[in-house]
């Protein structure tokens, strides 16, 4: 499974959103994600990779394709 | 010597806002920092420098509070670093900000888990690293646990909550020679307040603040330093409010000052 797989299992399971709908250009807000939604799929996230996404990084994701593009550099950086 | 010189402070939530002007008070008395934070690192590694600058030794601790097992780990790390602790500070908090209908299951637990929950499980991990040492809790509540704000009933309850929490641990803990209080404060200005704001649900509180000005987090952080003195050991289980008088004043919201 590729890691954009696994990050869009994740977002699905915790923000209750069909895989359909969630594509690279998307922005949570047209996936219907609220703020609670986003925290807990970062926080999934960070888990599941054993990554570190501070805020600060999130803040910058203008949709999901930039956040699953950081998530394969901190796992590959983790991986060395 | 400084009041609090040796000891050691764990403040959740301390990279900004309340949290990390706690942590700066109890290190300008000399106190040692562990800083935890869940979401914005580089606030907590700008906070930690601020603090190394005071002369005090700091550690940086990311952990959700809402998570046991994050507790359990919050805590293995305080006791790595420094095998004890005597001032715990709960201050982390979140929550969603909803009408009372749209609270669903996961907005509850959310909220009450990091705001209230997370107390308890910190106090009984705290009490053994603070055996023989007059340890200190404080925990940070606001006027939502009793009065009622637009979208705030998540955290208001999880505020009524902790400070119930606070009340019980106070009782119980006397035996262990911890004291326990909360320090409650109305709209302080941070940016979590600024949030409030932008959304409409708090007007300008300096309009409605008796005292003429907004509550900052320093004085919250006074208050907090004074709860974790020797002269406040005889004040246990007290929720102690820092809103230069609006709770005793809600008519200063309405009259012009002076004509009271």
């Amino acid at each position: 499974m590729t890691v954009e797989e696994q990050v869009k299992d994740i977002v699905s399971r915790i923000a209750h959103i069909d895989k359909s709908i969630i594509s690279r250009t998307a922005t949570f807000k047209e996936m219907k994600a609220d703020s609670l939604d986003v925290v807990q799929a970062l926080v999934a996230v960070e888990e599941t990779f054993d990554i570190e996404i501070p805020d600060e990084e999130a803040q910058k994701f203008r949709n999901f394709g930039d956040f699953v593009d950081f998530v394969e550099r901190e796992a590959a950086k983790k991986k060395g | 010597m400084k009041p609090l010189q040796g000891k050691v402070a764990l403040v959740t939530g301390s990279g900004r806002g309340i949290g990390k002007a706690i942590a700066l008070k109890l290190a300008s008395q000399g106190c040692d920092i562990v800083v935890n934070y869940f979401r914005r690192r580089e606030a907590a590694e700008q906070t930690a420098e601020e603090l190394k600058q005071l002369g005090v030794k700091v550690e940086i601790v990311k952990a959700n509070v809402g998570d046991p097992a994050k507790i359990e780990e919050l805590f293995a790390a305080v006791e790595k670093s420094f095998g004890h602790l005597d001032i715990f500070i709960s201050n982390a908090a979140s929550g969603v900000g909803r009408p009372i209908m749209d609270i669903d299951e996961k907005a509850w637990d959310w909220t009450l888990d990091i705001n209230a929950k997370a107390l308890l499980l910190c106090a009984q991990r705290a009490a053994p690293l603070m055996e023989g040492r007059n340890g200190k809790i404080v925990s940070i509540s606001s006027l939502g646990s009793k009065f009622v704000w637009p979208t705030y009933a998540a955290v208001g309850i999880s505020k009524a909550a902790l400070e119930a929490v606070t009340r019980y641990l106070a009782i119980e803990f006397i035996p262990k020679g911890i004291a326990v209080n909360a320090v409650s404060a109305s709209a302080v200005e941070t940016e979590a307040l600024k949030f409030y704001i932008r959304e409409g649900l708090v007007k300008d509180a300096k309009q409605t603040t008796p005292v003429g000005r907004m509550v900052t987090p320093e004085d919250v952080a006074n208050v907090v330093s004074f709860l974790c003195s020797e002269e406040a050991s005889m004040i246990r289980g007290q929720t102690i409010i820092v809103d230069g008088g609006t709770c005793v004043a809600p008519w200063a919201s309405v009259i012009e000052k002076g004509e009271a």
